[in-house]
Order: C-alpha cells, then sequence, then structure tokens
C-alpha cells in the first residue's frame, strides 16, 4: 500500500540549520527536502494525526533536532539527521500550533544550564460544552518540554477557534491574532513554570489576518483582510518595561488606537485582498508581505518603497527565512514550495506538491473526469487552477512535471474565467487530449478548444500537437475518449453530436509526413439529435460507445456505422466504461436518479443494476473486474455515524465481477466527493522490493481523495498483504557534496575505468570453496575480497533456523 | 517541475488551419527555382525546342519561317536563320554543336553552319511536309526524318541520299527520337496511334518493335536508360518499357488536354541516387508543364502556364527549361547553373595564392582579437544559452500594466485584425472587454466602428464581433447619436451587414438546390 499526495502547505516548513533541508509537515509526516535538489531525502513518521508545527533547535550547523507537534496530542522531539524519534509528550490535546520562545532566542549552549523549555500551545479544548453559546474552543497553554508536562491550569487566553501563534525570532514576543485584536504576550526572560507572561491587546476596525515581529526592535506589522498592513512601532513600553522608565503620558501616539500601548501605528495599503504573509527580513530592514494576488511584496521598513515579485500563479500561505541569508522559501496555495534566492527574488527550484482540488465555475462542476491515469507509468494528470495539467508519479509520490494548456497568465485573485475542463491520456500514455473553456463575457467571447498532445520522444514531455477551435461549434464537449491501440480519439458534445479524430500519421503511413503530424475529424455522427454525454471505446478498439442522453449508441469507429441503440436509463448517463476484454459495458447515470448499470453488449440488454450514486469508475485492462467509488446516501450515513468505525468516512469502493451484482470487495474510505478511482499497471521497479510477498500484484488500484490525497493497493490480495507492502524508498540521497574547484568549473572528470575484473564468481554453489579459488591469478579478485566471500561459505547458513 | 511564471507571456492570435500536405516539397522547391523570364514577340506558334549537346548549351526554337539560336545566359537571340520558304517544323543540333539540322513544311531540309548561318547542304526527298527529324546521339553523318508522307528516312548528310527509306507507317509521322545508348535505333511516333522502333541495320521497312498509344502520338521520346521510352498522346503520357517487350509502364493521366510535346529533365542534385533523378517534363494544350517521376510513378510538381503549350526543352546541365507556346510566347526558366560556380571556383583557385596571405592574422591586426567569435559552435560544444528575451508588442505591455482601455486602443490602431482580436478574447478573460467599450471616448470609439465595420462579417472573426457590435450599440447609442462622424460609420457597418445577410441568403439559396441532389447520388 502507498500512500502520498499529502499537502505541503498545510502549515509553515522549517529550513535545517544549516539551509540544506527543509522540513515540511506532510499530514501525518514530516518530509525532509533537500534545498538543492528539491526532492525529498527523508521523512519523520511516527504521529497519528496531521502534524501541524515543526521547530528546529537553533545551533551550529550539525545540530539536526526539532520539536513537532500535531493534531493527535503529542509533541515529539527528533533527531532528523537520522532520523530518529527522542522524545514523546503527550499532551492529550490537539496542538494547532507551538512556539518555543526560549529556544528560539538563545543560543543552544544555554541548554546545558538545564533551564526548563516552555512550549507555548494553541490547542483545541474539546471538553467546552458545544451548546454554549459562545464557546471557546482555542486555547493558548504553557508546556514545559524539559519536565514533560502541562503547567497546570494556566491558560493564557482563550479564543473561539484554535488560533496561529507568531513568535519573534528574538524569542521575546509572540502573539496572536483574534478577530480585531492583537494580543502580544511577553516572555519573561527566565522562565519558569509560574512566572507569567504579560500580554498587550492592540486594536485594529477591521479582521486582522496575520501579524510578524521585527527581529530586533519593538515593532509588530499586522496585516487585515482588506489587505491593509498595519505596524506598530514602539509596542509595550508601559506594560512590558521591567525597569523605572519614566513614560510621558503626554506623548502623542499617532495612528493608535483608544489607550493601546504603541507608540505609533502607521497603514500600508498595496494588497486589493487578505493579507496572508507577513515576514520581516532578518535584519529587520525590509518587510515581505504576500496574499491572494500571487504577488510578492518587499517593503523596505523605513521608507515604505515597495519591491514585487510578480506573477508566482497562486495564492501565497506562508514566507520562511534560513539560516542562510540568501535562501528562503514561500509556500503557495497550490501545494508548492519555491525556493528563492534572496537579494534577487529569483525561483531556485520548486518543491512541487500534488495540485489541490480546486473550485469549477457553475455547469462545469460535476465533471468527472477530473483525473486522468496513465496505465503504464503510474501518473496521474491533474488539472490545475493556472491553466495547466500536472502530472504526478503515483509511486514516487513527486510532481513530475505540468503542461501548459492555455498560453496565459494566471491571476489568482480574478473571477474564474478560463478553465481546462477534461483531460484524457490514451492507454499507452503517449497522447493526451485537453478541452479548455473560456468562458463568456455577458454572452460574448466563449470560446470552446480542443488540444492534441503527443509525448515528446527525448524529453518525455507532452508538446502541443493540434489545437481545434469550437470543435463542436459552441456546444460544450462532455467527454474525450482515446482508441486503445490506433491514433484515434472521439470527443462527444451536448450539441448533439461526436466526432471522431484521427492522427494523420496514420492517414499516411509514412515517414516523410512526419514533420505534420496533426489530428483531423474522420467522422461525424449524431442520434436523433440528443445531446452526447459520454463515449468509450472497446478493449480492442472495435466498438466506439457514445451515451445519447439515456440510451447507449454502440458504433463502428472506421466506417462510422450504427451499429445497435441499447437502454434507456431513468436519467443521462455521465460515464461510460468497458469492462475489460469482456462484452460487459458499466455506465453510470447520476441526478436526479443515481443508477450504476451493467449492460450485455452480446444480448443488448441490461444485466443488473444498482441505484448507487456513483463518483468514479475504474476498469481492469484484462480481468473481468471493475471498481466504483460509490458516495454513500445521507440517510445511511446518520445511522451509521454512532459507529466509530465509520467516522467522517462518505464512500466506499467496491471491486464488482462484471457477472455478478454481489461485490467481490469494499472498503470503506474518506472524502470520496470529487475523488477518482484507476487500475494501474504494477510498476515492475516497485514489484521488485515486494519479491517477498510472493505474489506480485498485476494489477494495482489507485484511490484519490477529493483532497487528492491517494492511496495504491492490490484490490485481489488480502488485507494483511497489504500492509506488509512497505511505500517504496524512492529517497534520494542528500546531495552533501557539491562540486568544487577544479569540478565546478570545469565539471567532472570523466571517469578512466580500468579494466574491471567482472569475472569474480560470485555464482553462490553449495560448495563455492570449489569454485572461488578457480581460475587463473590474474583473473582472480584481490585476497582480501576473496577471504571473506571464502569464509562465510564455510559457514552454515542458519537463516531459516531462527524462524 | 513547475516553471516559474514569473515571465510575462504576450498574448497570441488564434492559429490559423495548416494545409495538410506541405505545400514545399524539396522537389517542388527546385523547379520552382527556375527563375521565370518571358520572350515575346516570336510570331507564331513555337513548334519545337532544341537544345546544344556541347556547353553552353544555346538553344534553338522554331517557329514560324525562322529559327532562331539563343544564349542561355542571356537569353537573347544570338543568332537567325530565315532562309526558309515555309514554316519550320523541327531542328536539332548535331552532337558536337556545330551543326544544326532543320526541316520546314515544304518538305526541304536544310542543314547549317550555327556561326556562320550558311546552309551547307539541303535534304529534298520528302514530298510532304516534314514533321521532324533529329541527330543520332554519336553520329556526325547521319540523320533521321519523318513527315506526312508516313516515310521515315535515313540520311547519309554529306551525299545528301537518303539511305533507308522505312516504311510502316500508315499516317503522318509526327516525331521521333534516337536512342541515348546506340546510334543505330530509333523510335518514330505516328499518327495511326503506333510508335515504331527502328534499326537501321534491319534493311527491307522492318520494324523491330511496335507499340500502340492509343492514340495519335504527338511526341516521343527515349530516356536516359535506353530501355524506357516516353510517348504523348491524347491526354496521356505512357511509359513502356522496350527492353521487356514493349509493355507498358505506366500512364500518366494528369493533363486535360491533348499532351503536346515531352522531354527529360533531371533534378540536379548530387545526393540522389542514380536513376532516381531523371524526370518526363511534359506540356499539353491545358497550359499546364508536369513532372514525372517515372520511378516513383509519381506527379511531383506541376505549373500552368497562360497560354496552350506546344513544346519544351531542358538544357543537358540543369540550367534552363524552355517551353514555348502557341502564341508565340517563350517561357523560359533559368536557375543558377554549376557552370557559373566553376567559373568563379576557377578564379579563386588562381587567386588562392593570394587571399591565402592575407588570411593569415597577426596580433598586430584589430580582428585578430576578435577572431572566432563569429565561429559556429562544434558538435560536442557546451553552448550556454541566452535566455530568450520575450518580445512583447505596445499592448501586451498596457495589458502587463492593466491598462486595458489603452491597450485596445493602441491594438486597433495597429490594423492587424488578429491582434485585435486575440486582445479582446483576453479582455474577455479579464471580464475588462465591456469595461473599455464603455470608456472610450468618441475617438475611439470611432476607431471600434471602423474595425467592427471592416472584420465583423469576416467569418474567422464573426463569433465574437458580432456580438460585441450588437453590445457596443447598445451600450453607446446616446454617444453615436450624438456625432455625426459615428452616424456615418453606423452607416457603414449596416451597409456590411446587409451585405453579408445577401450573401448568406444566397449561399442557402444554393445549398437549397444541391441538398436533395446530394441525397438523391448518396442513395444511388
Amino acid at each position: 500500500m502507498i500512500r502520498g499526495g499529502s499537502s505541503y502547505i498545510s502549515s509553515p516548513p522549517a529550513f535545517s540549520n544549516d539551509a540544506k533541508r527543509l522540513l515540511v509537515c506532510t499530514a501525518n509526516t514530516v518530509s525532509i527536502f533537500s534545498t538543492s535538489t528539491a526532492l525529498q531525502v527523508a521523512s519523520l513518521e511516527g504521529h497519528t494525526a496531521a502534524v501541524t508545527s515543526v521547530i528546529v533547535v537553533p545551533g551550529t550547523k550539525v545540530l539536526c533536532y526539532c520539536w513537532t507537534a500535531s493534531l493527535d496530542g503529542t509533541i515529539r522531539y527528533w533527531d532528523f539527521s537520522v532520523p530518529e524519534l527522542l522524545k514523546t509528550l503527550d499532551v492529550k490535546m490537539p496542538i494547532f500550533s507551538m512556539v518555543i520562545p526560549s529556544i528560539v532566542g538563545q543560543p543552544a549552549e544555554s541548554n546545558e544550564k538545564l533551564t526548563d523549555v516552555f512550549a507555548y500551545l494553541s490547542i483545541e479544548d474539546k471538553k467546552v460544552q458545544e451548546n454554549r453559546p459562545k464557546a471557546m474552543h482555542g486555547q493558548i497553554r504553557k508546556c514545559n518540554l524539559t519536565a514533560s508536562r502541562m503547567v497546570g491550569g494556566l491558560i493564557l487566553k482563550e479564543t473561539p477557534q484554535p488560533e496561529f501563534i507568531t513568535v519573534s525570532s528574538s524569542g521575546k514576543f509572540f502573539g496572536i491574532r483574534n478577530k480585531r485584536k492583537l494580543h502580544v504576550w511577553s516572555v519573561p526572560a527566565i522562565d519558569s513554570g509560574r512566572s507569567l507572561a504579560k500580554k498587550i491587546t492592540l486594536h485594529h476596525s477591521k479582521t486582522l489576518s496575520v501579524l510578524a515581529f521585527h527581529p530586533t526592535e519593538r515593532i509588530v506589522a499586522a496585516g487585515d483582510v482588506t489587505g491593509r498592513i498595519l505596524v506598530w512601532r514602539g509596542f509595550g513600553y508601559r506594560t512590558f518595561s521591567t525597569g523605572d522608565e519614566l513614560v510621558n503620558k503626554e506623548e502623542e501616539h499617532p495612528g493608535v488606537r483608544g489607550n493601546d500601548d504603541a507608540d505609533s501605528c502607521s497603514t500600508w495599503h498595496w494588497h486589493s485582498a487578505e493579507v496572508k504573509v507577513l515576514s520581516f527580513s532578518s535584519d529587520g530592514a525590509y518587510l515581505y508581505s504576500g496574499g491572494k494576488e500571487g504577488v510578492l511584496v518587499v517593503w523596505q521598513l523605513d521608507t515604505g518603497k515597495k519591491k514585487f515579485l510578480p506573477r508566482i500563479g497562486s495564492p501565497l500561505l506562508c514566507f520562511t527565512d534560513s539560516p542562510d541569508p540568501t535562501l528562503s522559501s514561500i509556500s503557495c496555495a497550490d501545494n508548492l514550495i519555491h525556493m528563492l534566492e534572496m537579494p534577487s527574488m529569483d525561483i531556485l527550484k520548486t518543491i512541487s506538491g500534488i495540485k489541490l482540488p480546486h473550485s469549477f465555475p457553475g455547469r462545469y462542476e460535476g465533471l468527472s473526469s477530473g483525473f486522468a491515469f496513465d496505465y503504464t507509468s503510474g501518473l496521474v494528470a491533474l488539472r490545475t487552477e493556472s491553466y495547466g495539467i500536472q502530472f504526478y508519479s503515483l509511486f514516487d509520490d513527486h510532481g513530475m512535471y505540468e503542461v501548459q494548456v492555455c498560453e496565459r497568465n494566471h491571476q489568482p485573485g480574478d473571477e474564474i474565467s478560463v478553465v481546462v475542463i477534461l483531460v484524457a491520456l490514451s492507454q499507452d500514455g503517449s497522447m493526451m487530449s485537453t478541452v479548455e473553456v473560456k468562458l463568456p463575457e455577458e454572452g460574448i467571447g466563449g470560446l470552446v478548444c480542443l488540444k492534441f498532445w503527443a509525448l515528446g520522444s527525448e524529453n518525455k514531455k507532452f508538446t502541443l500537437s493540434t489545437v481545434i477551435y469550437e470543435p463542436h461549434r459552441d456546444a460544450g464537449i462532455s467527454a474525450v475518449a482515446f482508441h486503445p491501440t490506433r491514433h484515434m480519439a472521439v470527443s462527444s458534445s451536448y450539441g448533439g453530436d461526436f466526432k471522431v479524430w484521427v492522427c494523420n500519421d496514420e492517414i499516411h503511413q509514412k515517414g516523410q509526413t512526419l514533420q505534420n503530424s496533426g489530428w483531423a475529424c474522420l467522422a461525424v455522427g449524431a442520434y436523433k439529435k440528443k445531446p452526447m454525454t459520454a463515449a468509450a471505446f472497446s478493449l480492442d478498439g472495435s466498438v466506439l460507445a457514445v451515451a445519447a442522453e439515456t440510451v447507449i449508441t454502440l458504433w463502428d469507429p472506421d466506417k462510422n456505422v450504427l451499429l445497435a441503440v441499447i437502454g434507456e436509463t431513468f436519467s443521462p448517463i455521465v460515464t461510460l466504461s468497458f469492462a475489460g476484454k469482456s462484452e460487459y459495458l458499466v455506465s453510470v447515470s447520476r441526478d436526479p436518479k443515481p443508477q450504476l448499470s451493467v449492460w450485455n453488449m452480446s444480448k443488448l440488454s441490461l444485466s443488473w443494476s444498482y441505484r448507487l450514486h456513483i463518483e468514479a469508475v475504474a476498469c481492469a485492462v484484462d480481468l473481468l473486474s471493475f471498481a466504483v467509488l460509490a458516495l454513500l446516501p445521507e440517510s445511511s450515513m446518520c445511522t451509521e455515524s454512532n459507529e466509530s468505525m465509520s467516522q467522517g468516512r462518505d464512500g466506499a469502493i467496491l471491486l464488482f465481477n462484471v457477472m455478478d451484482p454481489v461485490p467481490v470487495a469494499s472498503w470503506s474510505v474518506r472524502k470520496a466527493k470529487g475523488g477518482g478511482l484507476s487500475f494501474l499497471q504494477g510498476n515492475p521497479s516497485f514489484l521488485e522490493e515486494n519479491i517477498s510477498d510472493g505474489n506480485a500484484p498485476k494489477e494495482l488500484l489507485v484511490y484519490v481523495n477529493g483532497d487528492h490525497e491517494y492511496v495504491l493497493f492490490d484490490p485481489y490480495s488480502n488485507e494483511a498483504n497489504e500492509v506488509s507492502m512497505a511505500r517504496r524508498k524512492g529517497l534520494v540521497e542528500l546531495e552533501e557534496t557539491g562540486q568544487v574547484g577544479y569540478a565546478s568549473i570545469y565539471g567532472e572528470l570523466p571517469e578512466f575505468k580500468r579494466n574491471q575484473t567482472s569475472l569474480v564468481p560470485s555464482v553462490p554453489s553449495e560448495r563455492p570453496w570449489e569454485t572461488i579459488f578457480s581460475g587463473s591469478s590474474h583473473n582472480l579478485p584481490p585476497l582480501t575480497k576473496l577471504c571473506a566471500a571464502f569464509l562465510e561459505s564455510l559457514m552454515e547458513k542458519r537463516t531459516a533456523a531462527v524462524e | 517541475m513547475a516553471e516559474p511564471n514569473s515571465t510575462f507571456k504576450p498574448i497570441k492570435p488564434k492559429l490559423k488551419p495548416k494545409p495538410k500536405t506541405p505545400n514545399q516539397t524539396p522537389e517542388s522547391k527546385y523547379w520552382s527555382s527556375f527563375k521565370n523570364h518571358q520572350i515575346p514577340d516570336l510570331i507564331s506558334s513555337i513548334t519545337s525546342l532544341t537544345f546544344s549537346p556541347s556547353p553552353p548549351h544555346p538553344f534553338a526554337a522554331t517557329h514560324s519561317t525562322s529559327l532562331k539560336i539563343f544564349n542561355p545566359q542571356t537569353l537573347s537571340p544570338s543568332s537567325t536563320i530565315s532562309s526558309f520558304s515555309d514554316v519550320v517544323s523541327s531542328a536539332s543540333f548535331r552532337c558536337d554543336g556545330l551543326l544544326i539540322a532543320a526541316s520546314d513544311l515544304s518538305g526541304l531540309i536544310q542543314v547549317f553552319d550555327v556561326k556562320t548561318r550558311t546552309p551547307l547542304r539541303k535534304l529534298r526527298s520528302h514530298t510532304r511536309p516534314v514533321r521532324f527529324l533529329k541527330y543520332p546521339l554519336h553520329d556526325k553523318l547521319h540523320l533521321v526524318s519523318g513527315g506526312d508522307d508516313a516515310v521515315v528516312k535515313y540520311w547519309d548528310v554529306a551525299s545528301e541520299t537518303p539511305l533507308l527509306e522505312l516504311l510502316g507507317h500508315k499516317d503522318y509521322v509526327r516525331c521521333g527520337d534516337f536512342s541515348p545508348v546506340s546510334h543505330e535505333m530509333c523510335v518514330t511516333g505516328s499518327y495511326d496511334h503506333t510508335v515504331k522502333l527502328w534499326d537501321v541495320r534491319v534493311t527491307g521497312s522492318k520494324t523491330v518493335m511496335e507499340v500502340n498509344h492509343g492514340k495519335p502520338v504527338e511526341s516521343v521520346v527515349f530516356l536516359p536508360s535506353g530501355g524506357l521510352v516516353a510517348t504523348a498522346g491524347g491526354n496521356s503520357v505512357k511509359i513502356w518499357d522496350f527492353i521487356g517487350g514493349g509493355k507498358m509502364v505506366y500512364s500518366m493521366e494528369g493533363h486535360t488536354k491533348t499532351v503536346t510535346s515531352v522531354c527529360v529533365g533531371r533534378v540536379g542534385k548530387e545526393n540522389v541516387e542514380e536513376g532516381r533523378e531523371h524526370r518526363v517534363l511534359s506540356v499539353g494544350l491545358d497550359g499546364y508543364m508536369k513532372v514525372f517521376d517515372y520511378g516513383r510513378m509519381k506527379v511531383t510538381h506541376s505549373m500552368r502556364f497562360p497560354a496552350p503549350l506546344m513544346s519544351i526543352g531542358f538544357s543537358p546541365d540543369c540550367g534552363v527549361r524552355v517551353i514555348g507556346s502557341s502564341n508565340g510566347v517563350m517561357y523560359v526558366g533559368k536557375r543558377k547553373t554549376k557552370e557559373e560556380n566553376v567559373d568563379t571556383g576557377l578564379r579563386s583557385f588562381w587567386s588562392l595564392g593570394v587571399e591565402e596571405e592575407r588570411r593569415v592574422m597577426r596580433p598586430s591586426y584589430f580582428r585578430y582579437f576578435h577572431r572566432g567569435q563569429g565561429d559556429k559552435p562544434k558538435e560536442g560544444d557546451y553552448l550556454v544559452m541566452r535566455p530568450k528575451k520575450v518580445k512583447l508588442a505596445e499592448h501586451d505591455k498596457l495589458l502587463k500594466k492593466f491598462r486595458h482601455k489603452e491597450a485596445l486602443v493602441s491594438v486597433l490602431g495597429n490594423k492587424n485584425p488578429e491582434n485585435v482580436v486575440a486582445v479582446m478574447e483576453e479582455l474577455v478573460a479579464r471580464r475588462k472587454l465591456l469595461k473599455c467599450v464603455e470608456n472610450l471616448d468618441n475617438e475611439e470609439l470611432g476607431l471600434l466602428l471602423m474595425f467592427l465595420q471592416k472584420y465583423s462579417t469576416v467569418p474567422r472573426f464573426s463569433g465574437l464581433l458580432m456580438g460585441l457590435t450588437k453590445k457596443v450599440l447598445e451600450m453607446r447609442v446616446e454617444d453615436i447619436r450624438g456625432s455625426e462622424a459615428l452616424k456615418g460609420q453606423i452607416r457603414n457597418l449596416k451597409r456590411s451587414v446587409e451585405e453579408e445577410i445577401r450573401i448568406q441568403h444566397s449561399l442557402q439559396e444554393l445549398q437549397g438546390i444541391i441538398s436533395p441532389l446530394l441525397r438523391i447520388a448518396g442513395r444511388g
């Protein structure tokens, strides 16, 4: 079983002390990426719920310790170089955010004095009664990490929701936003269990969204939902002052509301929408801000002058500075983490996670084919918000590349006007087809565009082959399907016709017209002017099935002749799929009367059907089985909700044999709405690691849920076997050795291989001492090597006996 | 990995459909590389064209009662022979290019010195008009002729006597050719539909072989291998295999009217394998010249001329292609030939010593320090590529700054309808087009209306522009009423729309007429 596709952006990442690694919270684990290659090098596994905070213990570059907090209510302490779990604290309440001010500000050596390390936690108290009108779920609490216990009875603040805690890089202050207020605490200089942090509150007229502390001075910046940035200077001199400084009460406090404890407050306004990112540079001269526009703004703190990094393409969520002043990272809402080279703000590398689902306007909401799976190579193609297709490797759990479908800059804040609605891949993965729709502005300027892409032979990337504007006049396209073996595709439209497209290569069959290979329409078909809602080729490609609303029409794709009509269902069919090589056809119709039907093609009649709301269908290529992802009806959800088993599970995967309406197997799943399902060919490299299982799975079933997290498993094996299939360790070694000196200038010298004695008699035979020294002496491997082999051969193999 | 999106993407107009077949194959490129010249003002039709076998390959054209010899470089007549009493029908150079023989319709054959234009011999034996004569390839003493008396004669030129009278044709003999491999074999074609192969060593008027073309034969030519013969008659050119017993290899039916003349052309490429480079060029009364690749049995190039074509010739060095038309115009295609290159190459060979000295560079010379900058990279070299600069047009720059109206006005001023429509589409995607229209002042609105008047009925743009026109009129009706100039624009717009409606009506009528016919045809 392989899990993956988790979000990289659920909480802010953290850099290691040498800035060569980035620790990213990915669901229940913390993934460690190399910043130079943007590939995953390790992961910290142990938490049983989503990790919300990761804090690297600062210190010298070799120090690799970190604290993590999770929703499972534990705080864990890791050595992430190994990686190894060192310590676990159980708080028993889900932790939403954690800061450890004392370790941030001080050098690591101070730990030797055995002072207690205190963490401040933002936790959710579930014991609070639901029926209270203003339930305060969020609490800020203090925890002694050294003594592994909560500081009893100390609740710094209660908030309606658990809030994200921000800490200043000096470690003196931390704060939260709470609606229109900002709460700032000063950390006592010598922290002990009983010493109470002092609090001030700053007010604003709008709801605040984010705050940031200046690294050295008493400046706090906050962003609000309207896009304003407020900068309070000199906050808390009255409350936090420890000595006997005189506070002049007649002093002017420009811009400061009411009786707030701050010297001045200035407002900057550039962002048009909510500010999501605020961060001071490490020297405190600049303030970085970002938001929904996908533009990183750099403010010079003294003058308010701006510099921009425009067109990042997605709303910004988080800005993280690294100990290396030339490197920082920004997290974007489309599950990307960009590494920025700092003064110039060039994007060096990008860690790309699976694209998160995004909303589609209006009638494109319910389209099922959000995913296209590459059967052989185990890739999934997802539509991105920035008019592209992302190819994500399911076996390796990282993004391969993106194809820009529409040559347009994406402005995240704007109304969605161009949308990629369909993507289809051929079975061998060499061809792709996309459909994009430009939505009209008050009835003018709408455009449907069908594009065919071909996989390049050398770089393995898709390049545009053919563009077809308005393939079915102005009607929308409901489905695109590829012929399983030939260069042929079909597109069906709501306008009442379908078109069969062929690639020019096939017409000529000669190499001389290769440079001009394009797709052209071969045939057009229609059935009683009914909207065509789905299309599929049979596995041998001899039959084309097109659904005309409630009936299924079968065609000969070559001669374009209507062969038969079968039907009908109660509501329009949205998905058609041939079940393997069998004579059965699976159809799915949705609202108002959802139905899953299996049709017998030889009898041209309904074989069996269920009244189920089906989200996705996947058919095995060879076997007579197919799997469906069914949404559980609301009524059954209510009854089952008492059971602890089906918590939050709203769907089920059912595996059927076409002959038999009783499912072969079933699994209940979470977040099935908007999910996808497909069979994949077992990856050979993946199989090698599981050979110990005995029978390697031939086909794997992949389930992608509504949040684009996925799981791969063998649907035919039993449960125990599944679990034993470990995730492939495709982790790349951290590239510590940068090229220096000669190699950095001229590159690596070619390795001159001497004639290696490849004829080492290493074949393990029953009596290896007979063969091990055979052969002429110049052919023999060195004695040191031979000795070990010889001794080993003499020893008795006891592995079997141990068991 | 995702590319950083930090470059602004300029808008691009929609793509236009490309033709399915590439319009430029290497071969058609070759044939179109013959630069067209016209030599007008020859009287009457040009009955025959022949090239001298010796360089620089001057060519002779016969028309009316004269024979003109042209210089292939300058394409000007170098000499004119007009001592004929009737229309000259055919001419042929001797293999050394010093003599030329010409026949006329009085039945007389004369042999001239090319340089001095003096008639050296007069061969008089044919009683009816002579239609063709031909010198053999390597034989300076004999020639063959044929005419309307249906007799083919083999002459000893020096003694002005016919050695052989080859009888067998039952109608006018119109054409003939000597074999390229033997000076004793010749073919003749006649209006009795037959092509006969003669061997002058065989006495008694017996043909070696005979094939039936099926139509009166207008022209016949041996292909360079000596085994194949191309014949032209009716609308077809046929290739015959004479070694294989005279069976037809292929019949090319590309012409729509009678094919009048064929000759052998060559694709002057070195890398083409032997036997693949020869083509049959044919011209017909339909005004087409067709290039037929008899290796692949395919017409590889076709060219149209504005007059019925009578004759064709192709120079042996592939430099000149001449076509004679029936109205006295010669269409000459000329290419830069190898000849000139060889000439310059020769010159550079002689001046090599001088240039070699100049090429050696010394550090005292400024260019020494710039040497190698223009060098092309070698195969193994690693190229450091400069990042490609994205070229932004004026409207792109304005769109980048979100100055939408200014972008629209700027592109409207540029007169490129594709770009205008592309900008409009981008504005639609940004939901700003109607706002832009609202904000246009009267002058800019005039610009927009002018554009709409011009292009809103163009099918490629009408999908967007029709809707936009309607919206513009709705939104800006007050402003249009207020301005006289805008009213004029609207009148023009109305006129073009009415014109389009008329066209659509007539097209629909046509469709109404055709569709029952198509249905009947489909049933049949």
